[in-house]
């Protein structure tokens, strides 16, 4: 058996083992706090409303960076969408909204591509430049085109149709039962399968699909193999005959439609209506899962749902008391990454990592409840977090954010 | 497979404000091993450039098997069956071998098992020994050459272009890459070898052409010509030969290091209790494959990095905690290995780059202000006593040619009469007239009692210039040897393992 083979297997195990290993400290969690919320289908349908945008940012992200291009303009791409399916939807129907969204978010990807692709213009300036671009062209697209509409206004929008939901009959009410009795494990698992069951968007059913087309032609394909080689040494591909500009405009534009996608359901889904600025930094939250995934389809899909979830549940009623019961989960997991640590010989890292859980927890101990606004800022927390801990593990590709320069080869 | 004949004939190429290539002439013929020499800047990079595509000649043509042809990019080089390997390997690190090889030419047997079984295959007959499933980051530099000739073999080529294959590699793995070549060449394929050292020209080429300031001057049968022709062909003048003279090793110890252990962010140990010393007057010559603890034990001295234990002394004076400023305060000069990185900033006049690591001593720096003026004296006067060929002190560093920003870095250490000279990979890509200067250089200084840490990878040079060698492999010294003794092949079995290590 060849050592990637070995390598790929050992990835898959250790991963189920981490899923399996969060599931249970998550159910240990909810029963020691008693905030029963935590795992109800209520809940993590909010998340999955929640996570879907980041995810569908954040694997942008990771299609423009795999190419070696930072793409920070994400943000003002799903600006973009936002308006694109807005208009789209109430002039042709929800399912052009979708195709609107992806082309307003497309030419934001165009936008930066020409500057970083063509003209070497920093990743960065040009991302920032897209994104400030984004809300002021939203802004005056708003208000030149849904001022005059009925349900417009001069910054925002209703009364177009949105996306039809799917309920997965027998397995939802089923699960939405199991869900209801409060058991260890079982119970926490229904409520995700009736959250993934009933009444979910199409569009959500989409991004999960496009999540897995992108995985597989990132990495089985050799278009996929192309497009990777252009972030990871560029003058390399150059010199086995790889058109690297053409490479990299694909994929910037492929990430700016996947960040106007994010936007379509923001209007379309998360909400039946579009205002500007709906975004709220999701963008940003999508690049956030990107790193905090490692680069990687799995691992933006699992930071997504992270953030997704602390997103999401802000928006149910008397969220206080659950935010405040993960401030044990929180604790419980820094005591699981302070003891790998530790093992691994890090043992500053780890005494640190230990602090960090005892002041949790004994914030914990000491308040009944955390104001909503708490989790806003968690996936920033969590990502710089995870950049200053696991640095060593997270590998982006080697030329990310470079200029090149076409004739440097040799 | 059928061989290719490929003829250039009078190229030339021009960039703004110079004249890389005019009236270049080559005939490679088919089946045989072409070298092509000449010092840096002779201007064989940019032929090789213009052969495969990655820039276009501004006038000539080159001709494969009777017809012109024009290469617009690479990928019509590979399509005429001509493959090239570069000096600084075209491999992503983070890509598998079989990843790295099939890029690009995807087309051929896919990506999956047909192209892994074809990998294996070609690696099998020419004895590579490569796993196709391998990150390209776990091999070592060989390995990667490998990987490169594989690559170029994986889309048919029939003329391998190879870029001063041997400059990264051990004497035991320059045999076994010609015996790779013999290979290649018996199963029809040309080969174009192009290098600057003439003992490995003579021994692998059939035919040899010489480049010398952007042309061909003339052509050479290795079977009759001697080092001594070529390199008044490649220069104009003698061979220069790093030989040292009478010993001038006296018994004051300038620098020594006691058990000095040095780990890595993750613990490992990159240096293992090494002790040595360098006494005034002596050159002390490190011989190791890199990536064995030669930068660690370079940066240890001169303070950029921690040891675990163990320590440091300069005259007798502990430095083991002292910072790189206080260690060159002390009088320690460093040339360091990459001059881009660490040497220069590129773009800063000379001038200014004269003051950095000086930047608290005269004349440079005159009661913590810049002395403008002092800087700019001494700037001139390196420029001078060095030989910088360079339009004045003004100009950027990135404006000059490889040897003349080397001789300017030397130049900047030799000032201020250091004790100790830490001279890593001194004439690294340096062309033959600039490598002979600055040996010229340190050999004048270790007369006047300069002490030399000498870190390279030529083997001519450790054995020519060292008053004593020492071997460093996995981070350990493990072999001591006199150069007056000791020949390249013994130091390469030492360096690689391969004998009482």
């Amino acid at each position: 058996m060849s050592a990637e083979v070995m390598r790929a297997r050992t990835y898959r195990y250790t991963m189920w083992l981490i899923v399996l290993g969060v599931i249970v400290t998550v159910s240990v969690v909810r029963i020691v706090t008693g905030a029963e919320r935590m795992t109800a289908p209520g809940t993590l349908r909010a998340a999955l409303i929640g996570a879907s945008p980041i995810l569908l940012a954040g694997i942008g992200g990771l299609w423009a960076e795999r190419a070696g291009i930072v793409n920070i303009g994400l943000e003002g791409q799903m600006l973009l969408g936002t308006w694109g399916a807005a208009f789209f939807a109430y002039h042709y129907g929800p399912y052009m909204g979708l195709v609107g969204a992806a082309f307003m978010g497309l030419l934001g990807g165009l936008l930066h591509a020409v500057a970083t692709v063509t003209f070497g213009v920093d990743h960065i300036i040009s991302g920032v430049a897209v994104n400030i671009i984004g809300l002021g062209a939203v802004g005056y697209l708003a208000k030149t085109f849904f001022d005059d509409l009925e349900g417009g206004g001069p910054r925002n929008l209703s009364g177009y149709d949105t996306l039809p939901n799917i309920t997965v009959p027998g397995v939802s009410d089923g699960a939405l039962k199991l869900a209801e009795q409060e058991w260890f494990v079982i119970s926490d698992v229904a409520g995700a399968v009736a959250a993934l069951t009933t009444r979910i968007s199409l569009l959500t059913v989409l991004t999960a699909a496009l999540v897995a087309l992108t995985a597989y032609v990132l990495w089985r394909t050799a278009f996929g193999l192309r497009l990777r080689s252009c972030g990871e040494n560029p003058q390399a591909a150059e010199t086995l005959g790889v058109n690297v500009y053409r490479y990299k405009y694909v994929a910037v534009l492929i990430s700016g439609a996947f960040a106007g996608l994010g936007g379509a359901y923001l209007t379309m889904v998360a909400s039946s209506s579009f205002s500007v600025g709906q975004t709220g930094g999701r963008g940003y939250i999508g690049l956030a899962a990107m790193i905090f995934g490692n680069w990687r389809p799995s691992g933006v899909l699992a930071g997504s749902l992270m953030f997704g979830y602390t997103d999401g549940i802000t928006l149910l009623p008397n969220s206080g008391p659950l935010v405040h019961a993960l401030l044990l989960l929180i604790a419980v997991l820094l005591v699981v990454f302070a003891v790998i640590k530790v093992r691994k010989g890090e043992r500053t890292t780890g005494i640190v990592l230990a602090l960090i859980a005892v002041a949790t927890l004994a914030w914990y101990l000491s308040t009944d409840e955390v104001n909503g606004s708490f989790t806003g800022m968690t996936p920033y927390v969590i990502t710089l977090f995870v950049i200053a801990v696991f640095a060593q593990n997270l590998r982006m590709p080697a030329a990310d954010g470079k200029s090149y320069r076409r004739g440097e080869a040799g | 497979m059928t061989s290719i004949d490929l003829e250039a004939r009078g190229i030339g190429k021009r960039f703004p404000g110079v004249v890389a290539n005019h009236d270049v002439s080559l005939h490679i013929r088919p089946g045989r091993v072409h070298a092509l020499i000449g010092e840096n800047g002779a201007g064989k990079s940019t032929l090789m450039k213009i052969l495969y595509g990655v820039q276009a000649p501004d006038d000539g043509t080159i001709v494969v098997d009777g017809d012109p042809v024009t290469f617009a990019t690479p990928t019509d080089a590979i399509a005429a069956g001509i493959g090239m390997v570069f000096q600084h390997f075209m491999l992503a690190d983070n890509l598998t071998v079989l990843e790295n090889i099939v890029l690009g030419a995807e087309k051929r047997h896919g990506i999956g098992g047909a192209a892994r079984q074809r990998i294996t295959e070609i690696s099998g007959r020419f004895g590579f020994g490569l796993d196709p499933d391998d990150l390209v980051e776990t091999l070592g530099v060989a390995d990667r050459q490998r990987v490169e000739i594989l690559k170029v073999l994986y889309r048919g080529a029939r003329l391998i272009i190879l870029d001063e294959p041997t400059a990264v590699l051990v004497p035991q793995e320059v045999d076994a890459l010609f015996a790779n070549l013999r290979e290649l060449v018996a199963d029809g394929c040309s080969v174009l070898f192009i290098s600057h050292k003439l003992d490995e020209v003579l021994a692998i080429a059939d035919d040899i052409t010489v480049m010398r300031q952007g042309t061909t001057v003339g052509t050479a049968d290795p079977a009759t010509a001697t080092k001594h022709q070529l390199a008044e062909l490649m220069v104009g003048s003698e061979l220069p030969s790093p030989q040292t003279s009478e010993s001038t090793v006296t018994d004051d110890v300038v620098l020594e290091l006691r058990d000095v252990v040095v780990t890595d962010d993750a613990g490992r140990d990159r240096l293992s209790d090494i002790s040595l010393t360098v006494h005034r007057g002596e050159v002390v010559g490190i011989a190791g494959v890199e990536g064995n603890g030669q930068s660690e034990l370079v940066e240890v001295v001169m303070g950029m990095r921690r040891c675990r234990s163990g320590s440091i002394h300069l005259d007798a004076e502990d430095t083991t905690r002292l910072r790189t400023r206080g260690v060159r305060e002390r009088g320690v000069g460093f040339i360091p290995e990459d001059r881009h990185r660490h040497g220069l900033v590129l773009d800063y006049p000379l001038w200014e780059n004269r003051i950095l690591g000086h930047q608290t001593r005269r004349p440079s720096v005159r009661r913590g202000l810049i002395n403008r003026a002092g800087a700019r004296a001494d700037a001139q006067r390196i420029v001078e006593e060095f030989d910088v060929r360079t339009p004045g002190i003004d100009t950027t560093a990135r404006a000059l040619s490889g040897g003349n920003q080397q001789k300017f870095i030397v130049g900047r250490e030799m000032s201020g009469e250091p004790r100790l000279l830490i001279a890593s990979h001194p004439t690294r890509g340096v062309d033959v007239g600039a490598q002979a200067a600055i040996w010229e250089h340190i050999r004048a200084a270790r007369r006047q009692g300069l002490g030399v840490l000498l870190i390279s990878a030529d083997l001519d040079e450790l054995i020519g210039l060292s008053d004593r060698l020492e071997v460093i492999l996995r981070g350990r010294l493990t072999a001591r040897f006199d150069p007056a003794q000791v020949t390249a092949s013994d130091l390469g079995q030492a360096m690689t393992g391969g004998r009482d290590a």
